[in-house]
């Protein structure tokens, strides 16, 4: 498991992996949308959530692990630098979803304008857009962080011979 | 904001007294990724812990931060 995640660029795929299940569920609520209801809706709909899944619990569960819980723990069992790191990851993600509903806000206006008060949306597609939103919503934070994660400092001090004996930080 | 660079001796000074990485960081209620970080200038400590960790290795806090680039050891000044 900690192949999946030891550097930079797997985790970065991970974190594609995470987003790539959040796409399947957008595309989920698109796909209702125009077919629903109906048995093959049902079935798309089936499909697409184990695809949904199969990207979803290992990502999530790798992310997880890789940011040691800093999206989802309680502060209390966070130290400050990964407080720090959690509200940053927060603070990304919230803007990156006021752009998502600003994005979801413009698409459903474009496909409603022609048919205007007359026009009706499938309830499972309604379902479907909420479902993806909370799960965009609370999906954004671990993205973000585990985007953003550093190759944590070798575990063994003898091995760290890059670094002179100070260190600098930069703020 | 400007670049605000920080510069520190933990390292050094843990090696003197022979603690681990973890150890410094179990006394310091911190991961002990967090020290890491620390020693490698990825991360300026909030002056509460950069308190407790002047007070770990009982010396002032200007032995362990400073705002310009520690003298290497055997160097001159």
């Amino acid at each position: 498991m900690t192949a999946l995640y030891r550097t930079r660029a797997r985790r970065r795929l991970l974190v594609a992996a995470g987003a790539v299940s959040v796409l399947v569920l957008w595309a989920d609520a698109t796909v209702s949308w125009f077919i629903a209801p109906s048995d093959t809706a049902v079935l798309v709909n089936f499909v697409l959530l184990l695809v949904m899944l199969a990207f979803f619990v290992p990502a999530v569960t790798a992310l997880n692990i890789a940011t040691r819980g800093l999206a989802s723990l309680p502060e209390r069992r966070l130290d400050e630098r990964q407080v720090a790191e959690r509200l940053r990851a927060f603070t990304q993600a919230n803007i990156a979803m006021r752009l998502i509903l600003g994005a979801v806000l413009v698409a459903i206006v474009a496909a409603t304008w022609e048919g205007g008060p007359a026009v009706r949306v499938p309830g499972a597609a309604v379902f479907l857009g909420v479902m993806a939103l909370l799960w965009t919503h609370y999906l954004l934070p671990l993205l973000v962080a585990g985007w953003r994660l550093p190759d944590p400092p070798p575990d063994d001090p003898g091995d760290d011979q890059e670094s002179p004996n100070e260190g600098s930080v930069a703020t | 904001m400007a670049e605000e660079t920080v510069y520190n001796r933990i390292a050094v000074l843990r090696a003197d007294r022979g603690v681990s990485r973890r150890d410094l960081a179990a006394a310091l209620g911190v991961h002990y990724q967090t020290v890491g970080y620390l020693e490698r200038g990825e991360y300026s400590p909030s002056l509460h812990l950069a308190l407790r960790i002047a007070e770990f290795f009982e010396v002032p806090v200007e032995v362990v931060f400073s705002l310009r680039p520690f003298p290497r050891l055997g160097s001159p000044s």
